[in-house]
């Protein structure tokens, strides 16, 4: 039971991260309910690949790096390396970006300066910090992020509107602002390395076939919940921004997200909300690159290790980190980074999912417990529809400016 | 296949400047949120610090589009009129921000008042353009 309450603690807490909150601030002052349905489609699909995730490491013992590696060879296996580390990459430097920004509106002093103590700080986290610390302690702290759901039922949306947001609709101007912003959220909703890391994390905690029912609860609930704070943040912005006409380009017009409904603590709660998500996704994305390298390579990997007994491991994320703070020290807007990493997910998710779906129906791996056809059609339909509306609406958006 | 080159940047080159429109949105977005800066600074809900830095970033980033726009203003539009709304509202930014650091609240709501009455100005020459478009 503890299990359970603190995974699912685990997957609220860390579900949002500077791309959902900017991808869901942006719909909602723009197109206020409409944009509902990806949070609602991203979140479906995340809820299966999670459990995915999970079941092939309690059953097969392989993470989803090591499986694909085995199972398509290395010169494939390259391919989604390079495709998968560049873009958790750019969601890397977002999120560092992130904290500097949280740290920028509380404190005045501007993010550049801030990208070499955060960095400094994720990076000491990893080095002396064990699995579950990362896991669980960046995770509790990030159920501040509770206080946009608080927001939402306090500013008394109308349900009605709500409901049909859930349904997708077209947009009656802005169509290429509306399908990119779309194609971000179902990028900052279904984050390969979320997979990784929950694959990984199997590993390092050791699971077998008798956590396949808690796995599933986990993923369910967990990102359910998730998936619902993520719909409070559009719910508040479009209650909030949409109404006085105002677009949200800057992180610093979207600090001013809580305090109409929490004119106390709202800009606090903002900060505070942005600084411990981004954190926490800061770390695991950090580990999931470090464990992408030392998994598909072949190297000792650990995060509960000590830094001497898997050297490579430790370097990966340490030079990761060092350099993803390089952009924020030139003052790179880490608010346009977000949105470029979130749609660049989005077309380049078939990478990631295509060959894991083929590992999910694959005997030698999973024996009995493979996919059914639910979990593979909704998975396979999400995933074309992202990839199909990101390579539309890119190049759209770019040419548009 | 030099000249397709060079029509297809041309091309590329014109759709991404942003249309009127669209500039006149983003000038709109950015004076609703400096007041909303002010507002919740006069309510004590935000640091000084903040509400300051966003008011110069506000105070930018008009001076930018204003300057984007009036390069070639819509011919439906007053451009003497427009420039000199967009001049005034940009200077209540500007005092805005620097009686934060005076603390003066007084003054502070009087600025956003007058930011506010040259916001419906604005949209209602916006709105001019639009009905001219």
């Amino acid at each position: 039971m503890l299990q359970i309450t603190l995974g699912i603690i685990t997957s609220v807490g860390g579900f949002l991260e500077i791309g959902s909150v900017t991808t869901a601030v942006q719909a909602g002052a723009s197109f206020q309910y409409q944009l509902l349905w990806a949070i609602l489609l991203g979140t479906i699909c995340l809820i299966f690949l999670v459990e995915m995730s999970g079941r092939l490491a309690a059953v097969s013992k392989h993470t989803i790096v090591e499986a694909t590696r085995e199972r398509f060879g290395f010169p494939f296996f390259f391919i989604v390396l390079v495709g998968m580390v560049l873009v958790a990459f750019l969601v890397l430097v977002a999120e560092l970006g992130g904290i500097g920004l949280s740290l920028q509106i509380l404190t005045g002093i501007g993010f550049p300066w801030w990208a070499i103590p955060v960095s400094f700080i994720v990076w000491i986290l990893m080095w002396k910090g064990t699995f579950s610390l990362i896991e669980n302690g960046a995770s509790l702290l990030g159920l501040v992020t509770l206080s946009f759901a608080v927001a939402a039922v306090k500013l008394h949306p109308e349900w009605g509107g709500v409901a049909h947001g859930m349904l997708p609709t077209f947009p009656g101007d802005q169509k290429a602002k509306y399908w990119f912003v779309a194609v971000s959220i179902l990028g900052a909703s279904i984050s390969p390395y979320l997979m990784y890391f929950y694959s990984s994390g199997a590993i390092e905690d050791e699971w077998d076939e008798s956590y396949i029912p808690i796995n599933r609860f986990i993923s369910t609930f967990g990102m359910s919940l998730g998936g619902f704070l993520s719909m409070a943040v559009l719910v508040v912005a479009a209650l909030v921004f949409h109404p006085m006409g105002i677009d949200i380009q800057k992180f610093e017009q979207a600090s001013l997200l809580l305090t109409t409904a929490l004119p106390k603590w709202g800009f606090f709660l903002f900060a505070m909300s942005m600084l411990f998500a981004c954190l926490g996704a800061a770390l695991e994305i950090s580990l999931a690159i470090a464990y992408f390298f030392a998994q598909g390579f072949g190297w000792n990997w650990s995060e509960d290790l000590n830094p001497a007994r898997d050297a490579r491991f430790c370097s990966t994320y340490t030079i990761i980190i060092m350099l993803a703070a390089v952009p924020l020290l030139f003052g790179v807007d880490p608010i346009r980074v977000t949105i470029m990493a979130m749609a660049l997910t989005s077309a380049t998710l078939p990478l990631a999912i295509v060959p894991f779906l083929f590992l999910m129906n694959d005997p030698i791996y999973l024996r009995e417990h493979r996919n059914g056809w639910i979990s593979n059609t909704v998975v396979a339909i999400i995933v074309l529809i992202s990839f199909v509306l990101a390579v539309i609406s890119i190049p759209l958006e770019i040419i548009g400016g | 296949m030099k000249r397709f080159l060079v029509i297809s940047i041309a091309l590329v080159a014109a759709c991404k400047s942003p249309t009127p429109t669209e500039q006149m949105d983003s000038i709109q977005s950015w004076l609703a949120a400096a007041g909303m800066v002010g507002d919740a600074w006069l309510r004590h809900t935000t640091p000084d610090k903040y509400s300051r830095q966003t008011l110069d970033l506000t105070r930018e980033t008009l001076l930018q589009l204003a300057r984007d726009l009036l390069k070639a203003p819509p011919h439906s539009v007053d451009s003497v009129a427009l420039r000199l709304v967009l001049t005034r509202s940009r200077e209540h930014v500007a005092r805005m921000a620097r009686l934060i650091e005076e603390k003066n609240a007084p003054d502070f709501a009087r600025q956003l008042d007058s930011l506010r009455a040259d916001r419906r100005v604005i949209k209602l020459l916006f709105d001019s353009i639009e009905s001219g478009q």
